[in-house]
């Protein structure tokens, strides 16, 4: 795809405008522009706002996917302003798109959010290394690549907020702290040199707020334009809370137990029996309802119908194999 | 409208390396101490950083050695004692910031690993793959913060408060809601950035637009070395985006049109290592004269194919990324298309080893520091060394933040008053109500243009007075701008206004101070005095404007050492 020649097309753009000190509603302006071949997404916003309404606002400052700041979406789709082309967008969507900031119910000015909430979650995991700093030092501490390679490049995370405003848990659940801080409470956590003693996996650990709330959707992967991956990192924090033996009895981590139990016992899950396993015998009267009607439907069986799988033993030896958990 | 009036020991102005770290040890040490910055402290330009921090750790390496390399690398610009200050606590201040956590690069045994860089006798730059500055930026601002400094984001500071030779605080409003504050305290660092910004092809942000400078610049206090603007020899062809120094430090190579490895013409020891000033030169001469490639003929290959996959993404995974984004082009298989950018202010506010900011050639602004890019110390004089910038900028940033903390108990607080303000006032209140025909994006489009064109790698007489000219014009142009948004919520276009005429004074310094240097120096290229003359121009330049917007310039001694003047050769 070398660039020999520059070609322009003509694209619609469906731009959300608002100003939180003068209108009511937010709407959405059409402007049609000939864009490049060498254009990206960023250009596109600089030239609506130089060439057509100088009112038009949008966070941004490095223009190469550095500084994280012009995180927003294309046609529901997150993304860096900055480091995303426009023939892939024209690819993928054809020549109308519709440009919106990441939380449209966050909106101050057109695509600018306020972004408070990102930030206070990000402060609540301690997002530093925990080390009494020698001010002097005469030598560095002694790290290997591969204790540094544990990181995952969860260092490279530019805290632009797309997996955030991405991810459902976040959006309903106002407590809950979202991928990317908990991306930077694995980052610290894991590293060698990290003197925190597990504080972090205790506030992570924690329900509502931490990642046993996470609904593993995956939007925050998808989301992400540094390919940092969050859920990689939310998996590795259960994991690292299981095996420091710090898991609360509660219904969040009996929910992953009860998976465990059900895999190793059928070598399938048995559905009715994890929300019975989860939620205790007097908790789980409250979903009756929900489980008739997954009954009617077959979706869950009587204990003693529960089927087994294939090759059971197989399962059951893999299980044991993998497990580490001290729970 | 009334002007909330906010009191500190000491405020900071810009939240990059050297804001970040002063604003560390103002608090280790108890100071009450606020950073304000137009942007959030992490969208700093230092997190643009790549290829490394410079510090002879290794027993092949040594001092000064590296004070050697910088030195012949400023062209002799630089002051040694400065110099001598930065290599002497270069080791110290990289290995900090690894005991605060940042994510350096190991070697086998565990070391910070190290590559080598354009103008050094060493492997010297401290690296972490291709984002040393990412790392660094997360890292100060983590212990920043970690320590209680307060931040302030996305406030604008306009104004510098300046009576009687002593600085009291700054004007700054708030982006969300253009409320203007005044920030009263004792002492005020500007830690701003650069002005790279000014030029077309540039490698820098859209926030770097030297507002520091220009503020400093209003109140007649002098500007020094303007004229010296690095152009970074690898830029992607067409917007001028950064691909590291490592690209080529870790043994990339260029080609023209011809597929000669044409530095073997320019720098036959050096080849593509030799110092920026000499590659980039090369590379807009190759060009020049009908040896450029790409749609626009405008540049040359840079081809690292022959280092491979696994070291390409082991080590330079962030360029490689930005290659395929802005040009199509994947460095795992093919060469990418490279030129001159600009990238990087030598040039700034003159301070003094400990950050005092000059008022003249021998005398002190009281209550006023200043360190990073910003600033002029000057440890790169005509020529920066790659990987020596974020270590002026965490490691000055550092020490001048201990001077104000140890000089901060000497110093009494004058109140300010809302009259301090007016300046700021106006000036908002002019770009608001102004009712003109001119747009800000075009006179900052011709402006960028001109000073690509005419003030760029290649300068003469000639081409710097049709920028003189062209700054002329367009500063009475200027007069009569007009804005869309009349709106208080993060007006951004008023910012733009403010940002521009900015540029426009600041751009006057560079001009003027290259058309009275008849010599030829590291950066600064004339080829109408293709040598350097060290009878006439071995000192510094020092620019003061006056009220009506005319520039004087006078020139102060450059501080030699050990290091002997010689021709400079790669």
């Amino acid at each position: 795809m070398s660039r020999e020649t520059v070609t322009t097309q003509e694209v619609k753009f469906n731009v959300f405008r608002f100003n939180a000190d003068d209108d009511y509603l937010p709407y959405y302006k059409e402007y049609t522009l000939e864009v490049t071949s060498e254009d990206v997404v960023l250009d596109i916003l600089n030239k609506i706002k130089w060439e057509h309404d100088g009112s038009f606002s949008y966070r941004r400052s490095c223009r190469h996917g550095i500084c994280g700041a012009c995180a927003m979406k294309v046609n529901g789709r997150s993304t860096l302003a900055c480091k995303e082309r426009m023939m892939d967008m024209i690819e993928l969507f054809g020549n109308e798109m519709t440009l919106e900031p990441l939380s449209v119910k966050r909106a101050v000015k057109d695509l600018i959010i306020d972004k408070s909430d990102f930030w206070e979650k990000h402060a609540k995991i301690d997002p530093y290394l925990v080390d009494e700093i020698d001010e002097t030092p005469e030598h560095e501490n002694l790290v290997s690549q591969a204790d540094m390679d544990k990181l995952l490049d969860a260092d490279v995370c530019i805290q632009c907020g797309a997996c955030h405003y991405a991810c459902p848990a976040v959006a309903i659940n106002e407590e809950f702290i979202g991928p990317a801080a908990f991306a930077a409470a694995y980052r610290f956590e894991i590293d060698a040199r990290d003197q925190s003693n597990n504080a972090r996996l205790e506030i992570v650990d924690q329900e509502k707020q931490g990642v046993w709330d996470c609904v593993k959707c995956f939007e925050c992967q998808e989301a992400c334009p540094k390919d940092i991956n969050p859920i990689e990192k939310i998996t590795k924090l259960h994991n690292m809370i299981f095996k420091e033996g710090m898991a609360n009895n509660d219904v969040a981590a009996r929910h992953a137990v009860g998976f465990e139990r059900s895999i190793k016992k059928h070598g399938i899950l048995d559905e009715g029996e994890l929300v019975r396993y989860s939620e205790g015998n007097i908790g789980v009267l409250k979903h009756v309802p929900v489980a008739l009607k997954m009954f009617k439907k077959g979706k869950i069986v009587l204990p003693w119908k529960m089927p087994k799988a294939d090759k059971l033993d197989e399962i059951k030896k893999l299980v044991e194999s993998s497990s580490t958990v001290k729970y | 409208m009334s002007i909330p009036i906010y009191t500190y020991d000491a405020i900071i102005v810009g939240a990059g390396l050297a804001g970040n770290a002063a604003a560390r040890e103002l608090k280790n040490e108890g100071k009450n101490v606020a950073v304000i910055t137009k942007l959030h402290p992490l969208r700093s330009h230092s997190g643009a950083a790549q290829g490394g921090i410079n510090a002879a750790l290794s027993s092949a390496d040594s001092i000064e050695l590296h004070e050697f390399d910088t030195v012949k690398g400023s062209d002799y610009l630089a002051d040694q004692d400065a110099v001598e200050f930065m290599c002497q606590k270069a080791p110290e201040t990289v290995r900090w910031a690894e005991r605060m956590g940042a994510t350096f690069s190991r070697k086998e045994d565990g070391q910070i690993a190290q590559r080598p860089f354009g103008g050094q006798s060493s492997p010297r730059a401290c690296y972490a793959k291709d984002r040393i500055g990412l790392t660094l930026l997360q890292t100060i601002y983590e212990q920043a913060s970690r320590l209680g400094v307060k931040f302030l984001d996305e406030w604008y500071a306009t104004d510098l408060i300046y009576k009687d030779g002593k600085v009291s605080g700054i004007v700054a409003f708030h982006l969300r809601d253009t409320q203007i504050a005044i920030f009263n305290a004792k002492s005020v660092m500007f830690a701003t950035g650069g002005y790279a910004r000014a030029f077309k092809i540039s490698s820098n942000a859209h926030a770097n637009t030297g507002d520091g400078l220009s503020i400093v610049a209003r109140h007649g206090l002098p500007l020094e070395d303007m004229e010296f603007v690095q152009f970074h020899p690898s830029g992607l062809s067409g917007n001028g985006v950064l691909i590291s120094e490592a690209a080529r430090g870790e043994g990339g190579k260029l080609f023209n049109s011809k597929g000669e490895r044409f530095m073997e013409r320019y720098a036959p020891n050096a080849l593509e290592l030799a110092s920026r000033d000499v590659v980039s030169r090369a590379i807009v001469n190759e060009i020049r004269e009908g040896r450029g490639v790409g749609p626009r003929k405008d540049a040359v290959y840079l081809d690292v194919t022959h280092l491979g996959k696994d070291l390409i993404m082991q080590r330079l995974p962030e360029l490689r990324d930005l290659a395929i984004t802005f040009l199509g082009l994947d460095m795992i298989k093919e060469p990418i298309l490279i030129s001159a950018t600009a990238h990087y202010s030598m040039g700034g506010i003159p301070v003094d080893i400990p950050g005092h900011v000059r008022k003249n050639n021998t005398e002190f602004v009281e209550g006023f520091y200043a360190a990073g890019e910003c600033s002029c110390v000057s440890v790169h004089g005509a020529n920066r060394l790659g990987a020596n910038s974020v270590l002026e900028a965490l490691l000055f940033g550092r020490f001048v933040g201990k001077t104000m903390a140890s000089e901060i108990d000497d110093i009494v607080l004058r109140p300010a008053t809302e009259d301090d303000a007016k300046r700021a006032i106006d000036e908002i209140n002019w770009i608001l109500n102004n009712n003109g025909d001119e747009r800000v994006a075009q006179l900052r489009d011709e402006l960028q243009d001109t000073m690509t064109d005419h003030a760029g790698a290649f300068r003469t007489e000639e081409s710097l007075q049709v920028a003189v000219d062209k700054i002329k014009e367009l500063r009475q142009r200027h007069k009569n701008i007009r804005i869309d948004d009349k709106s208080k919520v993060f007006n951004t276009e008023l910012q733009e206004a403010l940002e521009f005429g900015h540029m426009l004074d600041y751009a006057k310094f560079i001009v003027e101070s290259a058309i009275a240097r008849k010599e030829s120096r590291g950066a600064h290229f004339r080829e109408d005095f293709d040598k350097r003359d060290d009878v006439n121009f071995l000192k510094h330049t020092m620019g003061y404007m006056d009220t009506s917007g005319d520039i004087k310039l006078d020139y102060m001694d450059v501080t030699l050492g050990k290091h002997e003047l010689k021709e400079r050769t790669y």
